[in-house]
């Protein structure tokens, strides 16, 4: 049975210059970025350089200073809680798991944007969790609480939840960075078929071979302000990786796989 | 990779919940029945139904039931159902198991509003509840004023410091009133240890849109909070503002406690218990089932304990905060020791 395509309407994304101050202190200092339907952008860059602020400041989740924010050319500011949930799902890298909570009542939950105060689930409602159910590939243990639940499938039950929002652009923070290999593989395939399906997928990920071989396009964050954009192969050169990360490393990409290889130690070699 | 989902478990999830709710339901009209038909006198059950169904019955007996003891029955439901419904919500909101009417401050607000009456105006008790209501919301405003203003407004943490350190201040109100004032103790024991009275409908006719505004509010909740369970971020995701549902939840709890002090005093425990023991009952943290079951466990358990305080030493009434800690308490340790 292939599952039932995510229903959405065409959207866009557009940040411009977008800063932000957290207690004062500039956390983000001018970040760029715009993201279509169909394409899978992913957010790079070190620890600390603001990936986590900026898109929770695009998705409407950390208010900002200054800058632009358009969904679908409607400014963020004025967009209302129901209306933004319509627009973007914002996944989080790992959301807190309520006791004896099965997984299709919280893919429910990811519905309830489209339910009126006290109505019931409609014939659509359903066939909408089904769906998100289906093609996060958590169908097959939906009736299981989600304390009894693996990393790797809980996360898909997270995507599951904003799939159920059917908005046509998925944000996720780190959806791989604490899921082992499987796992991560698993949450990068299914990612990449949503965009190839038409939703438009934005990611913040350390991973950066995952991130060479998913992504249509890469943006580097360093020090709150985005300092490169483009295909990953363009982008992310090993010059680039040593001026970032300061690591002296090399992406390679050869018959559809990926590899970071790394001189983690100072010239490649331990000491006698 | 999810083979092994045994089917018993599946089975007695998807069961339980209905048997829970048959349980309290069965629990609730046996405690009704029990409220009406018991007291300083006993009425036959026949007679209690006869009467609710506007039959013809003559005598005392009818009017017992209709004038004395079916106001105090609604009074234990409505009380009952309002804690255990502030216990859920505060609880889902706060996302803390120790949250309660007390932790908002409307507990301690309110004893300090009813021994100011009892002191100021000993000639007219029946400002008592009024007194009891509105300090119990003044309380709770100043917890929110104060919680939901300046960095990091509206967290769990901030809630429930400011929540305590009110809750300290009008209690040390409460006891620096009673202690200059001894002679007034008697008459304040009663209301700070909790109980109904027989004293018809005059106090429901006054607090019920309280008790209304509370419960349609956190009816309207019960989404929200589910959304708020799965974290702040897949909240904001479903557009709902976090702090707003604690601020909404927060309030609702205040008009339900704050109610239920200005008719029966402090009834401790009861909000505090009865989300947890359906919580395990049911076997989930959902508020779809945790709210109404609350409403449900909360009306049984006080009706229950209000027949037992008024019968077992009738025609002595005794205060029905103790017993319903007596009923309530040996059952919660068992789930407790059974389930967590």
């Amino acid at each position: 049975m292939s599952p039932a395509p995510i229903q959405a309407a065409p959207a866009q994304l557009e940040a411009e210059r977008v800063e932000v101050e957290i207690g004062g202190a500039p956390i983000l200092r001018g970040a760029d970025l715009s993201l279509e339907c169909g394409e899978l952008v992913a957010v790079v860059g070190p620890n600390g350089a603001g990936k986590s602020t900026f898109v929770r400041a695009i998705s409407g989740l950390q208010p900002f200073s200054a800058g632009a924010v358009r969904w679908s050319g409607r400014v963020l500011p004025g967009l209302r809680g129901r209306e933004l949930a319509r627009l973007r799902a914002f996944v989080p890298q790992r959301m807190p798991v309520p006791s004896g909570v099965l997984v299709r009542e919280a893919v429910t939950i990811g519905r309830s944007s489209h339910l009126r105060p006290l109505r019931r689930l409609q014939g659509e409602d359903r066939k909408a969790i089904e769906a998100a159910l289906e093609r996060a590939g958590v169908g097959a243990f939906a009736e299981r609480p989600l304390t009894t639940l693996s990393g790797g499938e809980l996360q898909r039950v997270q995507i599951a939840i904003g799939l159920a929002q059917e908005a046509p652009v998925l944000i996720a923070d780190e959806p791989t960075s604490q899921l082992d290999l499987g796992a991560a593989v698993g949450i990068a395939t299914l990612l990449r078929g949503l965009a190839d399906e038409g939703l438009a997928v934005l990611l913040v990920v350390h991973d950066l071979a995952l991130a060479t071989a998913v992504a249509d396009r890469v943006v580097v964050v360093a020090e709150g302000k985005t300092v490169a954009t483009g295909s990953p192969t363009e982008v992310l050169t090993s010059e680039r990786l040593a001026e970032i990360w300061g690591a002296d490393a090399r992406l390679t990409a050869e018959e559809g796989r990926t590899a970071l290889q790394v001189a983690w130690l100072p010239g490649g070699v331990r000491a006698a | 990779m999810s083979a092994h989902g045994p089917a018993s478990h599946q089975v007695s999830v998807s069961l339980r919940r209905p048997l829970v709710y048959g349980a309290l339901i069965v629990a609730l009209a046996a405690a009704v029945v029990a409220s009406l038909a018991l007291g300083a006198v006993k009425v036959p059950v026949s007679v209690v139904i006869d009467t609710l169904l506007g039959k013809e019955v003559t005598g005392p007996e009818r009017q017992i039931v209709e004038t004395l003891r079916l106001p105090r029955t609604a009074e234990a439901l409505a009380v009952g159902a309002a804690l255990g419904v502030a216990g859920a919500i505060l609880q889902g909101a706060l996302a803390n198991p120790l949250a309660s009417p007390d932790v908002i401050g409307v507990t301690g607000g309110a004893g300090f509003g009813a021994i100011l009456i009892i002191i100021l105006f000993p000639g007219s008790i029946a400002l008592l509840p009024i007194g009891a209501l509105a300090f119990g919301l003044f309380a709770a405003a100043l917890v929110f004023a104060i919680a939901w203003s300046g960095a990091n407004r509206g967290s769990t943490g901030k809630v429930i410091l400011a929540g305590i350190a009110v809750l300290s201040l009008f209690t040390a109100g409460t006891t620096g009133l009673l202690a200059a004032y001894p002679e007034k103790a008697p008459s304040a024991i009663f209301f700070i240890a909790g109980g109904l009275t027989s004293s018809g409908w005059e106090e429901m006719q006054a607090i019920w849109p309280y008790f209304a505004v509370g419960f349609v509010a956190a009816a309207l909740l019960i989404r929200p909070l589910d959304r708020l369970a799965l974290g702040d971020d897949v909240a904001a995701s479903l557009g709902s503002r976090p702090h707003l549902i604690r601020l909404g939840a927060a309030i609702a709890a205040a008009l339900l406690a704050a109610a239920s002090a200005a008719i029966a005093g402090l009834v401790g425990f009861l909000g505090l218990v009865v989300p947890h023991v359906v919580r395990m009952a049911g076997g989930t943290s959902s508020h779809t089932f945790v709210v109404p079951a609350s409403a449900l466990g909360g009306a049984a358990l006080l009706a229950a304990a209000d027949t037992l305080a008024r019968t077992l030493r009738a025609p002595i009434e005794m205060p029905v905060g103790p017993f319903m800690a007596i009923l309530g308490v040996p059952l919660f340790l068992w789930l407790l020791r059974k389930v967590v």
